[in-house]
């Protein structure tokens, strides 16, 4: 079977998922770790190798894929078997939508500033999860948040302030999702806003992955979210923070309403259902032509663009998948099959 | 020397064909292309650059203006100026055919496959606006229905919720009313906004109040196929392509996106001279011994939201879960 080499690189990793970008359909894919594959007796992967869909019942399940461990001096192989199969090669080949992964079911969310979720996982930091069917915390199902400080029982969600919901979520799910959806800008959902001369929204996810100052938004405020006055308003960032989910607008709410979650009618339905949201408006560039500064302007995020790249394949991390452990030297090569 | 005896029949004379291709081939499945026709289309020149900017001059304020004979000018007004832009992006496909495909059919194979390609070029295109819509707009969920999901199935309240939020943005309307006429069951259509809805929803807008399903439009005259109903002041244009999230409501249900939007709420620019380009490369070019040989097809498009005050739209659920 004749065959092209699609494409291939290298990365370092650092400890999380790898997305690669193929640029056509692909039949066969593989990795080394260089960094693993020098050392003696390291009994981690060393190689991984995904079949495509062309292989048929050949094919790598979803998630899995050939993984050869170096157990000493010697190359060995070790393939995991499909009920295992965790953090291995998934092929996605549209959007927008989910990295091909079953629903996970959460046992609990916190009432805090910055929630903190049970959940037996193998999420990773950064993650975008959709969140659903949060009994309890009804509040926030069908929003998307961000994840951090991820151990593989829980994690945290910087983007929620869920202090002043009614009860904590005692069961729900989790799918996780693309970080980028199909076209950026996105609309991303909001979670609080200040009562300030400049107010500050904060939202679900990091806003600086996907705005920058000078950009303008558009706020979508359901009445029962409580500040209404915000809704339907156009305002321009001013900054953002990554490490509070959080843009400031140059919006005077400090008159407005405060803002809040609507209060739940049950522990599955909040009576209004809405979402507060945020999306993208353009911009009001400048350029001082004496100084030649411009401000407002930014190539790599404000224009509509694709966002999600497919298909593409993401590698999963650790020590025992293709994607490695953080620091680990990784080559990849893509192929396709010409018949 | 024996030989059979009796009736020659086709037991024991089968024909020597026992196929026979129909006179032409049956249709190939195309959906429903429902998401560029209520866009603006702009357009875009070679040799300047990949982002394309649509700019728009927003209002002066209303505050103010009376002289009070003092003789002091009023405050001059900065007026503000928004710019959308949006990226430039080709797609391309291609066929790569062997040589005794094409010597031994008799189908007129590269014709086919040229018209296939010209089919995919105008549903890639309408995909991707579809993606812009649901990745770029903010969605209300729908709170009217009885099915008790959250979001909920679609109801009239929803629809006038949204139309309430654009006549309050000072959206116009896209289509022209229908005047009413003389013929039984048929209603008069107001001026209306359009909503792009997934066809597994055609169920739930039959059963919403004040529907008025299209064959009940006084005139069809102009109708396009895709369109399905009018509700209150939106008319609704399917297509099993419309945007959906499936599992993630409150009840694992799948989550359909409607948007809803008016005159310049978005646009699509398209590449001069790179709108729809359909190729050939010959064997001796493609393949070493000359026995393959390529169609392919590429076009260029940007897509940008250009007014998020004029575009809206829900998300719903369906009344039986899908």
């Amino acid at each position: 079977m004749p065959f092209t080499i699609l494409t291939g690189g290298t990365f370092l990793s650092d400890g999380t998922a790898k997305k690669i970008n193929l640029p056509s359909s692909a039949d066969y894919f593989r990795t080394w770790n260089l960094t693993q594959i020098a050392q003696t007796n390291p009994n981690k992967v060393v190689m991984a190798e995904w079949f495509g869909p062309k292989f048929g019942a050949g094919a790598s399940p979803s998630n899995d894929g050939l993984r050869w461990v170096k157990t000493n001096t010697l190359l060995q192989i070790d393939v995991f078997s499909n009920s295992t199969a965790s953090d291995g090669f998934i092929y996605v080949t549209s959007t927008p939508v989910v990295e091909p992964q079953s629903a996970n079911a959460i046992t609990l969310i916190t009432q805090a500033a910055g929630a903190v979720v049970s959940q037996t996982n193998t999420y990773s930091e950064g993650d975008i999860l959709q969140f659903y069917g949060t009994t309890g915390m009804p509040q926030i199902s069908g929003m998307t948040f961000e994840i951090s400080t991820v151990t593989g029982s829980g994690y945290t969600l910087i983007g929620l302030d869920s202090s002043g919901f009614s009860a904590t979520a005692t069961a729900g799910f989790t799918r996780r999702i693309s970080k980028a959806l199909a076209v950026e800008p996105q609309f991303l959902y909001i979670t609080g806003i200040s009562q300030a001369v400049q107010a500050v929204v904060t939202t679900s996810v990091d806003p600086t992955a996907y705005y920058v100052v000078g950009m303008k938004i558009h706020f979508s405020i359901p009445a029962g979210f409580g500040m209404t006055q915000m809704d339907q308003l156009t305002g321009t960032i001013l900054s953002l923070d990554a490490t509070t989910y959080t843009m400031t607008v140059d919006i005077d709410s400090s008159a407005f309403t405060a803002f809040a979650f609507p209060v739940p009618i049950s522990t599955t339905l909040t009576g209004s259902a809405l979402f507060a949201t945020l999306a993208p408006a353009g911009a009001s560039t400048t350029r001082d032509p004496n100084t030649y500064v411009e401000t407002g302007y930014n190539f790599q995020f404000q224009p509509f663009r694709t966002g999600q790249f497919v298909p593409y394949l993401l590698l999963g991390a650790g020590a025992q998948s293709p994607a490695g452990a953080d620091g680990d030297q990784i080559n990849w090569m893509a192929y396709k099959l010409e018949n | 020397m024996s030989f059979q005896t009796g009736i020659t029949n086709i037991n024991n004379m089968a024909p020597e064909l026992p196929v026979q291709a129909s006179e032409d081939l049956l249709s190939t499945p195309m959906f429903n292309l429902i998401h560029s026709f209520g866009v603006d289309l702009h357009h875009a020149e070679a040799y300047i650059g990949k982002t394309t900017r649509m700019s728009r001059f927003e209002r002066l304020s209303t505050d103010g203006g009376q002289l009070d004979g003092s003789g002091i000018d009023p405050a001059s007004e900065v007026p503000v100026r928004t710019d959308i832009d949006a990226t430039m992006e080709i797609y391309a496909k291609s066929i790569v055919t062997n040589e005794q495909v094409v010597l031994w059919e008799n189908s007129k194979t590269l014709t086919k496959f040229t018209a296939l390609l010209g089919q995919w070029l105008r549903e890639k295109e309408d995909l991707l606006m579809r993606d812009l819509f649901s990745s770029s707009v903010s969605y209300i969920n729908a709170t009217g229905g009885l099915n008790g999901d959250q979001p909920s199935n679609i109801s009239l309240n929803d629809v006038n919720n949204i139309e309430r939020l654009l006549l309050g943005n000072d959206a116009r309307t896209m289509l022209v009313s229908i005047d009413a006429m003389n013929k039984f069951s048929t209603g008069p259509t107001r001026d209306a906004f359009i909503a792009l809805a997934n066809t597994n929803l055609t169920r739930d807008l039959q059963t919403v109040q004040n529907v008025l399903l299209k064959a009940n439009y006084p005139s069809q005259e102009g109708l396009r196929p895709e369109e399905y109903c009018s509700i209150s002041r939106f008319r609704f244009f399917v297509s099993s392509k419309g945007a959906k999230t499936p599992g993630i409501s409150t009840l694992g249900n799948t989550i359909y996106t409607i948007p809803m939007y008016g005159l310049e709420a978005a646009a699509k620019i398209e590449q001069n001279n790179y709108t729809a380009i359909i190729g050939y490369r010959p064997p001796w070019v493609v393949s070493s011994v000359a026995q393959n040989s390529q169609l392919y097809a590429k076009f260029a498009i940007a897509r940008a939201i250009t007014n998020q005050n004029w575009i809206s739209g829900l998300n719903v659920t369906t009344f039986q879960p899908s």
